[in-house]
Order: structure tokens, then sequence, then C-alpha cells
């Protein structure tokens, strides 16, 4: 376990140290990233000022679903970039896995240290900056309980969205056609999150409670911390869902992974 | 000797679906059986004993990649036996691949931004190489493949021939008992070839390492291989020796005599006249024909030699007539 965590060091070490080589490009790139974020944010609040709230829910409320988001995201998007449909595709084809098998040591540790996105850091620090604005304006009563559930709530969004970019790398060993479709839950289902869910319609809702169990990772965790009544009547313990939810997707998805490995391992490409 | 490699009536077909466009069509091609099966390796059986340095030869698609990815564990066979090292490659991955190495021709296994010395120190952990024998396996690579020059320089700045030198030396850092080379020199100059040959030559003798490579250039063969293999259409088309090789398929010698006149009647009987020029002329002859020296005698009885030489045929033409005539068929 010792020699997993220091291998997976030193392949992220590997990461970091080739893009700070390029410390314009990796500036420009984090300003870039960071700035989108902020536009984004900024676009809703000039919105919100016109409508006054979303679906019930004031700017600081919403800024602290879509901070909490944003910034877990991002870090997913650091840790977990090895396995970006997009990428993961492109480096199979040019026969990484191959090579990563041909080392003596485990394929998801490699996988997980191929990439590390450093300047996904942008994206994390605005998404920090909108929540931090959120909980400055917004009068929560704090509890204990809440202080200690809000970063679970943070690890459960990353393994959530994690698990999603794993299920879309381990698709594209079968097709690299329907990345596209993959990436609509991993880019939309953010982009859905970050709003309140009782603006959706009813279908979509129900798919995001049932299928894909998105509505427990932000916005049921959001009504308990911001005591807020929960218009949909799920029973008083979904707010306290998002571990189990965040755990099973991210179990799922490394079933499947070991699946699609396997896969991999008796067809080639 | 236990053999290294022992292989037996090894398999390995694909299914290549008909309509794998787009999500609709992929998963329709799960439930469907709309497929053609394409045989890349068709009940193939070899042993390799330790410490040989065997030619894998094929033209491309003959399934010699294929072969290759069984025998590194990449892919797992569809039927046969395969055993390696005293294990099934695919079934004990980690435990196989930490004492082989493999060099794929077109691709390095390096990481790209990072100096050689750094990349080869990463695999060290990754091998976990005890610090002694990686100290002296990197002193005497870099001694061999020139390795000073560029040791500090980043992969992706290395030329062709600098890199490849760079990812044998990965390859053979760990002392693996077995390597898979494929296309080792493929791209490469005369002289940087000539370099990587040395080495390998060096490898398999003085460590007694077990090489199995696969090449294009014929070159590499004569100047490395005792033993070639050649692969078409997924089955084994012929195993032994070069010189083997070259006896059964060689097709004709030619011999080049210059006489003292220019004579009006050169033939032979059961001989061809290949060309002539003047005094100078070309025979060529089957070793099923005659021999070398009952030509040579033959016409010395008739006439008066100047000169003369002998050229043997050309292993590449050899190799070539083999692909194109299927005489092992």
């Amino acid at each position: 376990m010792l020699y997993r965590l220091d291998l997976y060091r030193r392949l992220i070490g590997v990461q970091m140290r080739s893009q700070l080589q390029y410390r314009t490009a990796f500036l420009l790139d984090t300003l870039t990233t960071a700035s989108q974020v902020v536009t984004a944010f900024l676009t809703l609040a000039l919105i919100l000022q016109r409508f006054d709230n979303v679906g019930g829910w004031k700017l600081p409320e919403v800024a602290f679903l879509y901070g909490m988001v944003e910034m877990a995201f991002g870090s997913m998007d650091m840790l977990f970039s090895g396995f970006d449909p997009d990428n993961f595709s492109l480096q199979v084809q040019r026969g990484l896995l191959d090579q990563l098998m041909l080392r003596p040591v485990d394929i998801t540790l490699q996988v997980l240290g191929s990439e590390f996105i450093v300047r996904r850091i942008g994206r994390i620090a605005q998404g920090a900056a909108v929540f931090a604005l959120g909980l400055a304006l917004l009068p929560i009563q704090w509890t204990p309980l809440k202080l200690v559930y809000l970063p679970v709530v943070f690890a459960s969004l990353v393994c959530f969205f994690g698990g999603l970019f794993i299920i879309g790398a381990t698709i594209t060993f079968w097709t690299v056609e329907s990345i596209e479709a993959v990436n609509i839950f991993t880019y939309g289902g953010t982009e859905m999150m970050a709003y309140p869910m009782s603006i959706y319609p009813d279908w979509m809702r129900r798919f995001f409670t049932y299928i894909v169990p998105a509505i427990f990772l932000n916005y049921y965790p959001a009504l308990y911390i911001l005591g807020k009544p929960d218009p949909l009547g799920l029973p008083a313990f979904a707010p306290f869902l998002a571990p189990v939810a965040g755990f099973s997707v991210l179990l799922v998805a490394a079933l499947f992974w070991q699946f699609g490995l396997r896969h991999y391992q008796s067809t080639g490409t | 000797m236990t053999p290294i490699i022992r292989v037996t009536n090894l398999r390995k077909y694909f299914r290549v679906s008909l309509r794998a466009k787009g999500l609709v069509g992929t998963v329709r091609g799960l439930f469907t059986g709309d497929y053609r099966l394409v045989r890349a390796v068709d009940g193939i059986s070899f042993e390799v004993q330790p410490g040989e340095l065997v030619g894998y030869l094929g033209p491309n698609g003959a399934g010699k990649s294929t072969t290759l990815k069984m025998l590194t564990g990449l892919l797992v066979p569809t039927s046969g036996e395969l055993h390696v090292n005293g294990r099934v490659p695919w079934r004990e991955r980690k435990a196989y691949v930490a004492h082989i190495g493999a060099v794929f021709g077109n691709r390095s296994t390096l990481w790209w931004d990072l100096p050689v010395v750094d990349s080869l120190e990463l695999l060290q952990y990754i091998y976990r190489v005890p610090p002694a024998a990686f100290r002296r396996n990197l002193d005497e690579f870099r001694e061999l493949l020139e390795l000073d020059a560029f040791l500090d320089t980043p992969v992706r700045s290395l030329s062709l021939g600098q890199r490849m030198r760079a990812d044998l030396c990965a390859a053979l850092l760990h002392n693996p008992d077995l390597v898979f080379l494929d296309e080792p020199t493929i791209g490469l100059d005369v002289v940087a070839k000539e370099r990587i040959r040395q080495f390998i030559l060096h490898v398999n003798r003085e460590h007694g390492t077990t090489v199995l490579l696969t090449t294009h250039d014929l070159s590499d063969v004569e100047k490395l291989c005792e033993r070639v293999m050649i692969i078409d259409h997924g089955q084994l088309l012929y195993d032994g020796t070069l010189s083997g090789l070259r006896e059964r398929f060689g097709g004709k010698r030619e011999l080049v005599v210059d006489f003292a006149e220019d004579y009006a009647d050169v033939s032979v009987d059961g001989v061809e006249v290949a060309g002539r020029e003047g005094p100078r002329v070309v025979y060529r002859f089957g070793r099923e024909d005659m021999s070398a020296s009952q030509l040579i005698s033959a016409l010395s009885e008739r006439f008066r030699i100047e000169d003369l030489s002998v050229r043997e045929p050309d292993i590449e033409d050899t190799v070539r007539r083999i692909y194109e005539e299927r005489l092992l068929e």
C-alpha cells in the first residue's frame, strides 16, 4: 500500500514537473479556466438580478450550489484526468494502455498517475470564491453535524464525478464515437447540478434521482445545510445519502472498468 | 533444457463487427451476429530455448504483432497454450512482466517530458531494481549505447535513434530473462542500426538474455539471428536456421566469369546464361543443377578464364519469394 502511494506520488510528480516546464502556458491556462468560471457565474448573477430568484433560490443560495459543484468538479478533473474520456481514448489509440500493461504495477494506479492537470487549480479557486461569497451572504445556522458533513459532501461529489469519468473512459474500449454522449453526462451533469433541482421537469429529476443519483449529491445536502424545506417530499434522510450515492457510483465505475480492461485484453484495439 | 517459450497450437481470432458505426450500431453489434472473423494467428507452435536469439519475420498483417502481444501478455489467446518464462502471460500479468523487457519500435515507454535519466530512475522504482544492480547496468549500457550525450535531455527532444537507444536501455535495466523487440531498427540510418545490433548481440551473449525480434530489415536477421521463424496468414511457414532457409529456397546462384577471349559459344548444358557483355558472362544455376565447382571445371576445360566470382542469392529476395510464391504452403 505504501509502495502504491509512493509510486502514485512519483507518477504525479512527473506530470507536475512536465507542466511547470511551460510556465507561461501554465499560467495562461489557469487564468483562462478561472475566468470562464467567473464569467459564467457573473452571467448567472446578472440574470438573477432581473428575476430575483431561480425556483425559489436567491443568488447567494445558488452561489452555494454552484461553487460546491465547481470546486468538486475541478478537483476531480485534476485527480482523475487520466480517465478523462476524450484524452483517455486518444491515449489508448496511441498504445498507452499497452505500455502500462507491460509494467509490473497496477494499471488503474498508472492511469490515475498518467495525467494530473495542475492548472485546474484555477477552476477550483474560482469555485471556492463563488462558494465563499455564498457562505458570507447566507445566514446559515451552523451545527457541528453540518460542519462535518460539508467536506463529506465535497468528497462524495468528487467520487461521483470521478465515477462518471471512469465509466466514460471504459466505454471508449468499445466505441470512441460515443464520447460526446458520455460528455453530456459529465459536463451536462455538472452544469445541471449547479442549479436547484426543483426547476427541472419531472422526468429529468426522476432520472437523476433513481438512475444517476445526482440529486443526493448537491441539491439535498444543500437543502439541509441551508435549512430549506424539501419541495419534492423525499424521506428525511435524503440529504444524508450523498456519501452512499457518490461511493456507489465510483464502485460501479470501478467494476465496469475492470470488466472493460478484461475486454481490452481479449480484443486489443 | 526447459524451453523459455512454449507455444502450442496458439490461435487468436478477432471478430470485426460489420456495422460498428455510432452508439446505436455498437449496441446492436453486441446482440446481433453480424461480424467477420479474422484469423490473425491460426494455430502456431514453437519453442524457444533460453539464450536463443530468434528473428520473427512476416509481411505486414501476417500475425507478427498479434503473436508478440500474446507473448507479452497484452492479449488473451482464443485457444492454444502459451507458457513463457514459467508463466501464462495474460493470467499472471504483473508477476510475468517483471521479468521480461519489451520495445515496440514505433512508440516509447519513457516519459515524454522527463530527462532520460529521470525516466530510467522511475523505471528502477517500478521494477524494484536494487540500487547496485541498477548502477552496474546503467554504467554498462550507457557506454555501449553511448547515452551520455543525451542522458539529461527530455525524451521529446531526442532523435529517433537516440530514443531507441534510451528505450533499449530502459527495457533491459531490470535484467529481464527475455526481451521482445518489435522493429528495433525501424527508421534508423546504417550507423545507428549497427550500434543497436551490436548492443542486442552483447546483451544476448554476455547476459544470456533470450531475444525474440521482429524486423523488416533482413540484414538485422543476417547479422543477429541463428534462427528465423516466418509467419504469414497467421501460420508458421518456416522455423529453422537462416542458412537452411537459403539452401531450401535460395533460388539460383550466379557465377560471373571474365573470359580471356570473346568466345562465340559459351553455353553450358543445364545452365542459363543470364547476361553477356563482351568477355564477361553471367551464368545462373540452381543448387539442384550443379555445384559451383562443377560449373567452373566444366568451363575451364573449354575456355581460358581470367577471373570469376560467385554471387549468393539475396536473403531479401529469398524471403520475398517465399511470401509471393507461397513456397512453404
